[in-house]
Parts: C-alpha cells; structure tokens; sequence
C-alpha cells in the first residue's frame, strides 16, 4: 500500500507540473510567444500566488470557500487511486472500481459548484451555475463509455478492465469510447471548449474572486484532476501498464502524457459554444453517440 | 528563508497586472499584452499590479478606487500616460512598462517595498452591526440590510414569466469582458439580462487603419471565446485569419445574434477576417435594446462585435472617432 | 476494509496537503471592507449575488435523474452481459430505447434550451 501512495503521489504532483509546462509550450508553439521559461513557469506562478495574500469576499460561505479546492483535490487523487500504475500496484482494487470513479465524477460537480456558491459574488455564481448543467450530462456520457468498457472484462473494476486489454486495446474496440471520455476530462476540468466554470467573459468565473494561495490550491486542484482523467483514459482505454518491452509504469507514464497532449491541444485549439447549445448537443448529439457506441461493443461481443 | 525561497522563485513568472485602460490607452494596453514578461489577468483578485493607461474620466474615479481596493496584497501602480490619482509610478507616454512592471512584481515577492493602502474606508456599504433581531442587520424575514446589503426581490422573468430573484448591479467601467470605459446598469435574472441600460459610453480611442486593425477586434472576440492563444497568434503574425474556421469560432456564434444593418455578431466577425468593413450601423441604433433577453455569453459577444467608434455611436455619445 | 483505507488515505493525503494553503497567510494580511466587495469592473451591486437564482435548465435535470437511475441498472448488467448474452442485449436496448424517446420529447419540448 506504501507503494501504491507514494506512486499515486508522484504521479499526481509530476503529472500537474508536467501538464502546466505542457499548457504553457501549447501556449508558446500556438501563438508563438518565446517559451524560454515554460518548464520553471507554473512553478514560479504557484510561488507569486503563495506570497499574496488571500481576499474574503463579502460575507462569504467561509467553510465551503476553504472546503471546495481541497475536496476537488481529494476527489482527484481518489478517483486515480483506483488505476493500476504496475500490474499488482494499485491503491485501491475495488471490484467496483468504476463506480468509485463515478462517484468521483459526480462529487467533483458538487466542488466546483460550491467553489463559486461559496464567493457570494455574481460572476462566480453565474459560472458555477452554467457548469451544472453542462456538467450533469457530459457525466452521463462518461459512465455510458465506462460501462462499455466494462463489457469485454465482465467486472467493474478496473485492474479487470486493463487485463482484458492484453490482446488488443479498448480504443481499437471502441475508438468514439475514448474522445467521449476525453470531452468528459475537460468538463471535469473546465477547459478549452467546456470550460463553463472559469470563463474569461465570467473574469475567471468561480475563481474569479479567489486570491494568493486558495487560487494556487484551486489551480493545482484542476491540473491534478485532468491527470487523474489522463490516468482514468489510459487505464480504460489504452492498456494502462501493459505494453512490451518497456516496464509497466513507464508505459502507464507515457500514455498518459499522451493523453494530456490530446487534453492539452484540444483545449487551446477549440472554440467554446454558448452553454445553451452546448447543452443542446450534449444531449442530442452525443448521448446517443454513447448510446451507439455502447450498442457496438455489446454487438462485437455477441458476435 | 522560506519566503526568500519563493521570492526567488516567483521572479521567473511573468508580472501578473490587471490592465485598466483610459481614454486612448487600448492600444498600448494590447501591445503590453503582447510581451512575455507581462501577463494580464482577468480580475484584479489574480493581479499583483494594478496598471492605468491613458487618462481616467473623473466619473470613473470611485470606480477605479474600489478596484484598487479589491487587489491583494502585497500590490503597486503603475501610471502609464496618466496622470496619479492615487500613489503609483508614473511611466511617460513614450515609455514602455514592461521592464517597470517586471522589477515591480519582484520587488513585491521579496517584501522590498511596502504594499500600497486601501484608498476607501473601512467600513461596511451600510451599516448594520447591532442592527435587527439577531445583530444581523435584517428585519423580517428579507428586509434591512443584512451584513450591510439587502437581499435581492422577486420579479417577473422576460422569458418564462417565473417570479424569481432579480440582481442589479452597475458592471463597468473597468470588466475586462467589456470594452474600456463601458458602464452599464443590468438587471439580471439567473445569467439572463432583463433590463440593460447604459450609464457611461466606452472611452474615446484612437482607430488604426489597415489589416492589424481589423485582426485586433477579431482577436478580442475570439480570445471571449475561449481561445487566447489563437487570439494572440492573429495580433502576432498577422497573416488573415486562414486557420479560424477549423477551431470551430463561427459555429460557436449564434446565428442572427446582434443583428445590427444586416450583420449579425458572425458576420461582422467574418468581415473583419476578410478586412473588409461591415456596412455602417442605422444611425439610430442604440446598444441597451440590444441586450435584455440575451444570456450573459451572448450578450458579452455583442458587446465586443462592435469597433470602439460604433460602439461610442451605439452609446450615444457624441465625438465616436479620435 | 483495505480499500476503505485506501481511499481514506488517498481522500487525507490530498485534504493534509491542500488545507494549510488554504489557510495559510491570513493572518499576515486581514481583509478589509472596501477589499470585500465583489468584483464587477469597478461598479457596485445593489444586493447580495445569493438568490433564489433562475438556473434556466431546471427541466434538464429531471432528465438527468432518469438516466442517473438507469445507470445504477446498467452497472449490474455489466457484469452479466456476456453471460447472458442476446436476452441481455435486447432488454438493454429496449430499456435504451424508450429513454431516447424521452430525449427527442424533451427535444421537441425544448428542455435543453436556456428557457
């Protein structure tokens, strides 16, 4: 188990590290600013954040405001917990594994709700609003794909799920799988085209009135729960450890970091739609695309 | 040791300055935004510097107090071509601040100069200590002015008549989501606007000509929809707009949104991308009918889909152009 | 139990790191009243921003709720899938079926519109 936390730990905080420094050369290589500094940068930034100070609003929700980045935080290193880093290293080998992560999914909804709830300011709560109810149903699509997943290893739990991948790899199986699952991490972070949290028209949304080292925390939180994602797609979609040759966590290492390149590009390369119609196709578009997508799996297997 | 620690540290970030730009001061504004030792934040929460640019009307000064007032500590000003209203440095309207700004933030980390004060007193918007039945400053169940505001009251909704809880509130003169200058009175329910009025027009600003101007409001739009770094690359390398329509910015924008002469908030974009000018606005055209029945989003889109000197125009006002 | 623990240590190990940031440096600098006010460009609001607030998509999330059930369904039939084979299948895609349904009413009833 020692094993298990201190891997889990030094993937979240290096993958946090590793997916900021990526943001930033996405940044660089897009708009092409010098990227001289972009693997000290997110360091030096969380150190000038640690050295302001942090503002209260006026008569905020002072224990929802501590509460809601250090459980959004929690919610990220127990849903990684449930992915296997080599085969037999696993910190939590539920046998319900993917439900655990569910949960993890629906309770992040909560966190980021309350982050805004809790500013007693208009623009935080006009973003954490819109994300409810573009999150609620980017999460029903996440649990159709994980389900599907599911199928082939008849168990949820996801060290079963990784070993039913030795012959071939889910994403082969079910490629729509892994791009649902992949717009379902951006929501969960708030990002790119589903960042309806944090948006520059809301001045930063729900964290638009977080300082100093809460916005640090904040920050931190959201990087560390687009790895778990990482984490979460490799393990389901991609093999997690198993591959040739290289040892297993190396494996689970780089398809992850590839998993955040995608998460990465995606973000900074696509418009977001107004929430209305994003809402629209959440549900008419891509839900019965999870439905199919589902319906494909379970015919391959009958077949 | 350990502050000196992440004194050191945090120099090597860029400076993070909440911009407020005057009258003739977006340009410069959006040059600075331009230089990596500078980044620009979207809410002066985020800001360690509070930067002024150009000269403020006198209208807008309580504003610009609160504002300051809001930023963390440790913080500074800087006045770039304006002048002081309050402590600050001032830069010459030949300088360029980014150097300034740079040393400033690390001065700042490293606690070598003092934090500037609060302008404005310390004291609640209303009193209410001591007030009501239980201290809190209410009476009843939603009267008075509990912890110094009262409680928003129920109104009928524009579009589905349900009597739920109106908030008002003046935004502006300095919300980044906002050209400069624009003070508006909104009434909002949930994230759509009710009644909008406009109380101040946007600051008069000087117009450029030519393909980087057209480039510049495209990529004000389309940094609000979600993407800075594209916005960036189009005021960089201005090479048109070729590679827009694949990050999906036109099907983002409601068809028929602010329908204005003929262009809606897509078109306009459309023919900024292909330098060309949209046909001018009906000269009686005003901005705040424009906005109620709009959900924020959208409304922040029209708002920005205008050049400065239509938009003065749209508000009213009477010199547009500089 | 030892995953109980795990997940406890996971949950603790993640709130031990983030609530001293959390409540670190406010002591150094206390919050004054002009510095509480909230964020609107400058302008003031007349009331507090807690209300009963008009989120537009209240009929979504009844939706929502239906799916949510059906999930707690699916989970089980999961597991059993390839086991029970065809009879699985159909019963899933009938249940999916009627759920799509709903959608297009709701669709057609403008449920996922900003109302």
């Amino acid at each position: 188990m020692t094993t298990a936390l201190l891997s889990l730990a030094a993937l979240l905080l290096g993958g946090a590290w590793m997916a900021a420094v990526m943001d930033r050369l996405a940044v660089a290589w897009i708009s092409g600013r010098p990227a001289a500094r972009a693997f000290v940068e997110p360091l030096a930034r969380a150190a000038g954040l640690l050295l302001r100070q942090p503002v209260t609003t006026e008569r905020p929700d002072a224990t929802g405001r501590v509460l809601a980045p250090a459980l959004y935080l929690a919610l990220a290193a127990i849903g990684l917990s449930v992915v296997p880093v080599a085969e037999g290293v696993v910190l939590t080998d539920l046998s319900t594994g993917i439900v655990l992560w569910g949960a993890c999914e629906a309770l992040t909804v909560v966190v980021v709700f309350l982050h805004g709830w809790s500013a007693n300011a208009p623009l935080p709560l006009i973003g954490a609003y819109r994300y409810v109810a573009i999150a609620l149903p980017t999460l029903l699509l996440s649990m159709f794909v994980l389900i599907a997943a599911a199928l082939p290893a008849e168990s949820l739990s996801v060290t079963a799920i990784v070993d039913s991948q030795r012959e071939v790899w889910n994403v082969v199986r079910q490629p729509p799988g892994l791009v649902l699952f992949l717009m379902l991490g951006l929501a969960l972070t708030f990002r790119g085209p589903f960042d309806y949290a944090d948006p520059e028209d809301l001045a930063g949304g729900t964290a638009a009135e977080t300082s100093g080292p809460a916005r640090a925390a904040w920050q931190a939180a959201r990087l560390c729960m687009l790895v778990a994602v990482a984490g979460m797609a490799s393990a389901v979609f991609l093999g997690g450890p198993l591959g040739p040759w290289l040892p297993g966590p190396l494996w689970l290492v780089l398809k992850m970091v590839a998993v955040l390149a995608l998460l990465v590009a995606a973000t900074h390369l696509l418009a977001r739609l107004p929430p209305s119609r994003m809402l629209t196709a959440l549900w008419v578009v891509l839900l019965p695309a999870a439905f199919l997508d589902l319906v494909l799996v379970g015919v391959e297997l009958l077949l | 040791m350990a502050v000196s620690l992440l004194a050191r540290l945090a120099a090597a970030a860029p400076a993070p300055v909440f911009a407020v730009a005057g009258i003739d001061g977006l340009r410069a504004v959006e040059r600075l935004a331009l230089d990596p030792r500078v980044e620009l934040v979207a809410s002066p929460r985020h800001a360690a510097i509070l930067l002024v640019a150009g000269e403020i009307r006198p209208e807008d000064r309580a504003d610009l107090y609160r504002l300051h007032d809001q930023m963390p500590h440790p913080r500074a000003t800087v006045w770039w071509a304006s002048e002081p209203l309050f402590a600050g440095i001032p830069v010459g309207p030949h300088g360029f601040p980014a150097g300034d700004l740079a040393d400033l933030h690390r001065a700042l980390a490293a606690r070598a100069m003092d934090s500037d004060p609060d302008i404005l007193p310390d004291e609640p918007p209303n009193p209410w200590r001591g007030k009501g039945d239980y201290g809190q400053g209410g009476e009843g169940m939603m009267g008075g002015t509990p912890y110094g505001r009262p409680m928003a009251m129920t109104a009928d909704d524009l579009r589905d008549g349900l009597a739920l809880d109106a908030y008002s509130a003046t935004f502006g003169p300095f919300l980044p989501a906002f050209p400069p200058g624009l003070v508006l009175d909104l009434t909002l329910q949930g994230d759509v606007i009710q009644s909008a009025e406009v109380l101040r027009p946007p600051y008069l600003q000087h117009e450029l000509r030519g393909p980087a101007a057209y480039l510049r409001r495209a990529a004000r739009l389309v940094r609000l929809l979600g993407l800075p770094a594209v916005a960036e690359r189009l005021r960089r390398r201005p090479e048109g707009c070729g590679a827009l329509a694949r990050t999906g910015v036109f099907a983002a924008i409601p068809a028929g949104l602010g329908r204005l002469g003929g262009y809606d908030v897509r078109d306009r974009l459309r023919a900024w991308c292909e330098e060309r000018t949209p046909p001018p606005l009906p000269e009686e055209a005003r901005l705040a009918p424009l906005l109620p029945g709009l959900e924020w989003h959208a409304a922040v889109l029209v708002i920005n889909s205008f050049t400065d000197a239509e938009l003065r125009s749209l508000c009213g006002a009477r010199e547009v152009a500089a | 139990m030892d995953d109980l623990l795990a997940i406890l240590a996971a949950g603790g190990a993640a709130l031990a790191v983030s609530l001293p940031l959390l409540l670190m440096g406010r002591r150094a600098f206390p919050t004054t009243a002009p510095q509480q006010g909230p964020f609107l460009g400058g302008g003031v609001p007349q009331t507090h921003a807690w209300q009963r607030y008009h989120a537009r998509w209240y009929a979504m999330t009844l939706v929502f709720i239906a799916f949510e059930m059906e999930m707690m369904f699916m989970y089980p039939w999961a597991v059993v899938f390839v086991a029970e084979g065809m009879k699985a299948m159909v019963e899933m895609g009938m249940f999916l079926a009627i759920l799509s349904l709903g959608i297009l009413y709701g669709w057609r009833e403008g449920v996922f519109r900003w109302q």
